[in-house]
């Protein structure tokens, strides 16, 4: 049970952390993020990263269309363009992984800016079919500019490295990717404590209302796609690090659906909502083979008839949550909390 | 001394070659030794499941025929797979799975892009042969892909395969043309550069070079081209069936006499089945005897039984079947020759097991000894549609690429 939060100044009441209970609770979560490398299996540490690098862009998107109401078929597009700042820095500067990063993002969020131009005019599905384009164009540059991309082929890349550090395996990968991701968490988290962040609720809630209040439209609507794309950015360097290959099939259309899609079951304009989603994403089509795993000892044809199935459950998961839970998994997360808030007195 | 080797290593498919040497020959039983695990990221949903399915049914069937036959030196056999969905992050996830959990020899990847992104790790690993579902020209760069192999001609390769007999319809001062259809993806773009330079040497002309959607339908303009060019031949790759169907039907009826030819994919009763008589005539490279061919041999009857036995009811294997069969089979001789060198299991080893392959017998199911060469086997023939009999008839002898 939680009791005497009460808030005495506004600057406990934006406190990020506003009881000692959630610090507490933080502080345990960062333990077993830092333990769970040591005691997972290569599977498991794989899935981690994967977690990880999907709850960065989810985080990038959920800036654009969760906080600032602009929705976006570019993510992939963004992170191809990331992935390949990375490799072709990798591969002709030798740069460490930190700058090749921050570039990496920085060139996302100026193709971002580029993209989101057209929010100004259009928004809604017109913009989504915009960002469409303009992920189809990316793809096309990524397939053709082969001096600079590898063309087809793709690039292969070293692994990052640092201080003559490399980061070969996914336990070294894991060490780069969830502090970045909890980095990305934090930035996005203080944004939506600035004005700059209040901006964009403003604009996603009545985007007029906000001009009328002084909130130039055209500029925060260009910021949020540069924040995003910044994030889409390292989301796919760190992609480009981990697998060390990068090819235009890397960033299909449908990533762009699933990062959309994991915003959505997570919970738009929620952090917490996206890392559920990125979550749950990722990782409950691995959870649903467990189920065939069960049966084929007793079913040696199982994994032939489960398969289909599980696609199935899957999307039929996704629907269901859209119907009984429209504010995301992060809405049910909530409501477990609240439970526990005044638990065992009253439930 | 047999047990405390047993503990000793990870890798304990040596046993079998150290046993054999100190003459200690006595039989031994399969189930006594450890066994020899293949594992394989299967596409069994998804966009490939068409043919997932069958590549799992090749290899399942394979792998208890097998140890039928007593396994592989006495070491039993196991395959465990995971399926992917055709997704490479999830193909990457299930090889990490069974990695983690098995004691790996070799592996069946889905698809090129998995093939690539785990290459870094298969190289770091050294402890895996890898193959799979992919023909792709860049798997077979060694440098790279150390551990990776096709199993069958490349996707240059079959191009190689396709003009050599066009070639030879021809005479010199009357070579036939050709136009090349593909799609805009990695593999529909695999081999068209090698592909034209092949033409130029060979001395025909590549009069009309199209590039399509994978699966489009609107062909109509392209068409017109076609009907311009007038090639002789069109080959057409990194299509599973549309838009091959759009053209030839659109094709014939403006009254073009033009051949019409594919690579692996594109060549399986799935035109027949989808076009009927309309499919008469096209022609396809296959590295395979078709399961339903004249041909026979050893290993192809014991493929024929094994289908049978597994599942009566299922008629035609189409060539997923045979693809996943034939990779375990590779993969068999690969651990064999290793174990019977004393080697441990390593990739380095594998491969050197597999590059020493040299007019290697596979019982029918190719039709003339193979010889790996770059980590591929080089060899296919032309085959037909006789659309009347529903299945594909050869026209051409046996191809090896030199």
């Amino acid at each position: 049970m939680r009791i005497g939060d009460a808030k005495q100044t506004y600057l406990a009441d934006e406190a990020i952390w506003t009881s000692s209970t959630q610090k507490i609770w933080f502080a345990l979560l960062l333990a077993a993020l830092l333990a769970f490398p040591f005691m997972a299996s290569s599977y498991l540490l794989y899935l981690g990263c994967l977690v990880g690098i999907a709850v960065i862009s989810t985080t990038g998107l959920n800036i654009l269309t969760g906080y600032t109401g602009l929705i976006s078929l570019g993510q992939a597009g963004f992170m191809g363009v990331g992935a390949y700042t990375v490799a072709w820095l990798s591969l002709n500067t030798g740069l460490p992984f930190p700058v090749t990063l921050l570039l990496a993002g920085l060139v996302a969020a100026a193709v971002g800016v580029l993209v989101g131009l057209p929010s100004l005019r259009v928004k809604g599905l017109y913009l989504a079919i915009a960002t469409l384009a303009a992920s189809v164009f990316l793809h096309f540059i990524f397939a053709e500019w082969e001096p600079v991309t590898g063309g087809m082929e793709g690039l292969s890349l070293q692994p990052a490295h640092l201080f003559g550090l490399e980061f070969r395996s996914d336990f070294a990968m894991y060490f780069i990717i969830v502090p970045l991701a909890i980095l990305a968490l934090l930035a996005a988290k203080n944004l939506f404590r600035t004005r700059v962040g209040r901006a964009f609720i403003a604009i996603r809630d009545r985007d007029i209302s906000a001009e009328i209040l002084g909130i130039p439209l055209l500029k925060y609507k260009l910021m949020s796609f540069a924040l995003s794309s910044f994030y889409a950015g390292v989301a796919g360097g760190l992609f480009a690090y981990f697998y060390r290959v990068v090819t235009p099939e890397s960033f299909p259309l449908s990533m762009s659906i699933f990062y959309l899609a994991a915003v959505i079951v997570g919970g738009m304009g929620n952090l917490l909502g996206g890392i559920l989603g990125a979550a749950f994403m990722t990782l409950v089509p691995e959870a649903l083979k467990l189920l065939t795993a069960v049966m084929t000892p007793i079913w040696p044809n199982a994994p032939v008839f489960m398969s289909p199935m599980l696609e199935i459950i899957f999307g039929a998961l996704i629907v269901g949550f859209l119907i009984f839970e429209p504010h995301g998994l992060a809405e049910i997360w909530r409501r477990i909390r609240r439970f526990f808030h005044l638990w065992p007195f009253r439930s | 001394m047999f047990n405390q080797l047993m503990q000793k290593g990870r890798r304990l498919a040596g046993i079998g070659s150290v046993v054999a040497a100190l003459g200690l020959a006595a039989p031994v039983m399969a189930q006594d030794k450890d066994p020899i695990v293949f594992g394989g990221s299967i596409p069994l949903s998804g966009v490939f499941a068409f043919a997932g399915i069958h590549l799992h049914a090749g290899l399942t069937d394979y792998t208890n025929w097998l140890n039928d036959q007593g396994g592989i030196n006495g070491h039993p056999v196991e395959y465990i797979m995971e399926d992917t969905a055709y997704e490479v992050d999830r193909s990457v996830a299930a090889f990490k799975k069974i990695s983690g959990n098995e004691n790996l020899a070799t592996y069946y990847g889905d698809s090129t892009g998995f093939m690539k992104a785990i290459a870094s790790e298969v190289n770091e690993m050294n402890s895996v042969l890898m193959s799979g579902a992919s023909f792709a020209t860049a798997l077979t760069n060694n440098e790279t892909y150390p551990y990776q192999f096709i199993p069958g001609p490349n996707y240059t390769q079959m191009f190689g395969i396709i003009l050599e007999y066009i070639a030879s319809q021809g005479e010199d001062g009357d070579m036939p043309t050709v136009a090349f259809v593909y799609s805009d993806t990695e593999f529909g773009k695999d081999p068209i550069e090698n592909g034209k330079a092949r033409a130029a040497e060979l001395g025909i002309e590549v009069v009309e070079e199209i590039v399509t959607k994978p699966g489009s339908v609107d062909v109509s303009a392209e068409v017109l081209k076609m009907r311009r060019a007038r090639p002789d031949y069109v080959v057409f790759h990194g299509y599973i069936l549309s838009p091959i169907n759009e053209f030839m039907v659109q094709m014939r009826q403006m009254g073009l006499d033009t051949q019409f030819m594919g690579t692996f994919w594109s060549s399986d009763k799935l035109i027949i089945d989808k076009m009927g008589e309309d499919a008469d005539g096209y022609m396809g490279v296959m590295p395979y005897n078709y399961y339903d061919s004249e041909e026979s041999g050893p290993m192809l009857d014991a493929l024929r039984a094994q289908a049978e036995k597994s599942d009566p009811e299922a008629g035609y294997r189409p060539t997923g079947y045979m693809q996943g069969w034939f990779n375990a089979m590779v993969w068999t001789e690969v651990v064999k020759r290793t174990l019977d060198a004393g080697k441990e299991l390593t990739g380095e080893n594998m491969a050197e097991a597999l590059a020493s392959i040299e007019d290697w017998d596979t019982g029918g199911i190719i039709g003339i000894p193979v010889t790996v060469k770059d980590m591929s086997f080089p060899v296919g023939r032309i085959w037909r549609v006789n659309a009347s009999e529903g299945r594909y008839e050869p026209v051409s002898d046996w191809i090896h690429l030199d």
